[in-house]
């Protein structure tokens, strides 16, 4: 009688055999297909990613694993791409086309862009200040536009390498 | 495209040069040699008649010549 009972607490007390659920960041299923191309360079060429940042001219936008399809005008701006967990890399893009493709796929056409390592600031200001006197200046209306429109860009520069 | 007024100057192919032209200004200086040589560009025309080539023209007399002949990239 005392050896069954002993043999029934002992079963009880004896751990399970279900592996224990080891909780972590998850990680994401969907990712999306970015090709991230300029006319000199492909920087990425159908890479899975899980997210990427872009600064569209409607307003700041991430883009997900099976966004609507759309086209997007970029600013002159950042583009960060997310690959997988929480690594992120970022680039400075002059403006372009950020498209989603039916079928999970990103495609992002820029001009010019460079990591943020490539930039100095040193000559952003001395631009800024160049470009924002022209701007102030008494040229004639298109020039002035030209010299807005690159204070702008450096602008934009000096906002993303002063909050990298 | 905060200054959205420049519709009214350019064509968004010039925007887009601007703005490309600005950030390759921004580089390092060991970056923006090899960026400026991307933005230069250069024509060359040669009108045609009767069967017969005019002379070739360069669009921009003196800049052009100084661009060299390389391999396109």
């Amino acid at each position: 009688m005392s050896a069954l009972r002993l043999l029934s607490s002992a079963a009880r007390r004896a751990p399970s055999t279900l592996t224990q659920q080891r909780r972590g960041y998850a990680e994401v299923a969907d990712k999306i297909s970015l090709s991230l191309v300029l006319p000199h360079q492909a920087i990425f060429t159908s890479k899975d990613v899980v997210q990427v940042n872009v600064a569209a001219a409607t307003g700041d936008m991430g883009i997900l694993a099976n966004h609507v399809p759309s086209i997007e005008a970029l600013r002159p701006g950042m583009i960060e791409v997310i690959e997988s967990g929480n690594a992120s890399k970022k680039w400075f893009a002059s403006g372009g086309f950020a498209t989603v493709h039916p079928g999970n796929k990103l495609t992002i056409n820029v001009i010019e862009a460079a990591p943020l390592e490539s930039f100095s600031s040193e000559a952003v200001r001395a631009n800024l200040q160049e470009a924002l006197k022209v701007a102030a200046g008494n040229g004639s209306e298109e020039d002035k536009m030209e010299a807005r429109i690159e204070a702008d860009v450096y602008e934009a520069l000096q906002h993303a390498l002063g909050s990298k | 495209m905060s200054s959205a007024t420049w519709r009214n100057f350019f064509t968004y192919n010039k925007y887009a040069q601007i703005t490309a032209r600005a950030v390759r200004q921004s580089l390092k200086e060991s970056e923006r040699v090899v960026a400026e040589k991307r933005g230069t560009t250069a024509l060359k025309y040669q009108r045609w008649e009767n069967g017969v080539g005019g002379p070739q023209v360069f669009l921009n007399p003196e800049e052009d010549k100084k661009v060299g002949k390389s391999a396109a990239v």
